[in-house]
């Protein structure tokens, strides 16, 4: 698998989401802190989760003393970014997205 | 003290992998004509000294950008340094925070680079100023890769 399916694989679930957007607000944390902020998932289900973002580069860690700190790693979705949307990003797209806000009266 | 406590929540983490070696991403974050492809244009000058001056300057050489110590300069694995942001007078009134480059070499011809920005605790303007990092961070990798930097922002 290359690394950009290993990122949208990662992306595919709603957990580890979560947990992306839970080190968004609070860089750093360690897996204890991480299962605090998640009660409804096991210990072996927040280290499973970890594993798949650590493998596919979204979480990087650091070990401090005796802990291990998760920090959230935004360069794979800034590649995705270049890669799969910067070049759609036209004002041909813009202009239809306006087209139907207006059509579904949504401004 | 606890766990918690001991967090730095001031502390970034970027990390990517480039395909090249070592040597060459070394090369290409301090060697100043490769920095100013890929860093807004700036004009670096460092002798890589421990305890010397690592100063950035703006394309025309009007503005200094940053007026950063070298900590640790460990070719081609390791270089550290001060942060200050002088582009901007609330960040350059801030207290100066770290930025540390890792370099490791990866099976398959690449090199992993982290980069790790803390001691940012004092500095919340530049704390979320250097989340650019990201896009300067990709523009040195599409320059290693393919010689060329990304189209500037528009």
């Amino acid at each position: 698998m290359d690394d950009e399916d290993l990122v949208f694989k990662a992306l595919a679930d709603p957990t580890r989401r979560l947990l992306l957007d839970r080190l968004f607000e609070r860089d750093g944390m360690t897996l204890g802190e991480l299962e605090a902020e998640v009660p409804e998932l096991t210990r072996f289900g927040v280290m499973k989760h970890l594993g798949v973002l650590e493998q596919a580069g979204l979480v990087a860690t650091r070990k401090q003393g005796r802990h291990k700190h998760h920090y959230l790693n935004p360069i794979p979705i800034r590649l995705i970014y270049e890669r799969w949307i910067d070049k759609y990003r036209d004002r041909r797209a813009a202009a239809l997205l306006d087209l139907r806000d207006e059509l579904e009266g949504n401004r | 003290m606890s766990a918690a406590a001991e967090v730095d929540t001031t502390t970034q983490v970027y990390q990517l992998y480039i395909k090249a070696s070592q040597e060459e991403v070394w090369d290409a974050i301090t060697n100043p004509e490769i920095v100013a492809k890929f860093f807004h244009g700036a004009r670096v000058e460092s002798t890589s000294e421990v305890g010397s001056k690592l100063r950035s300057f703006s394309p025309d050489h009007s503005q200094m950008w940053n007026d950063n110590t070298i900590l640790e300069c460990d070719p081609p694995r390791r270089l550290v340094h001060t942060w200050g942001s002088l582009y901007d007078p609330e960040m350059a009134a801030e207290p100066e925070s770290r930025v540390t480059w890792e370099i490791e070499a990866q099976p398959g011809g690449f090199a992993k680079l982290t980069l790790i920005h803390d001691r940012l605790g004092q500095s919340p303007k530049t704390a979320a100023s250097v989340k650019g990092w990201s896009y300067i961070l990709s523009n040195l990798k599409t320059v290693i890769e393919t010689g060329e930097p990304l189209p500037p922002v528009v």
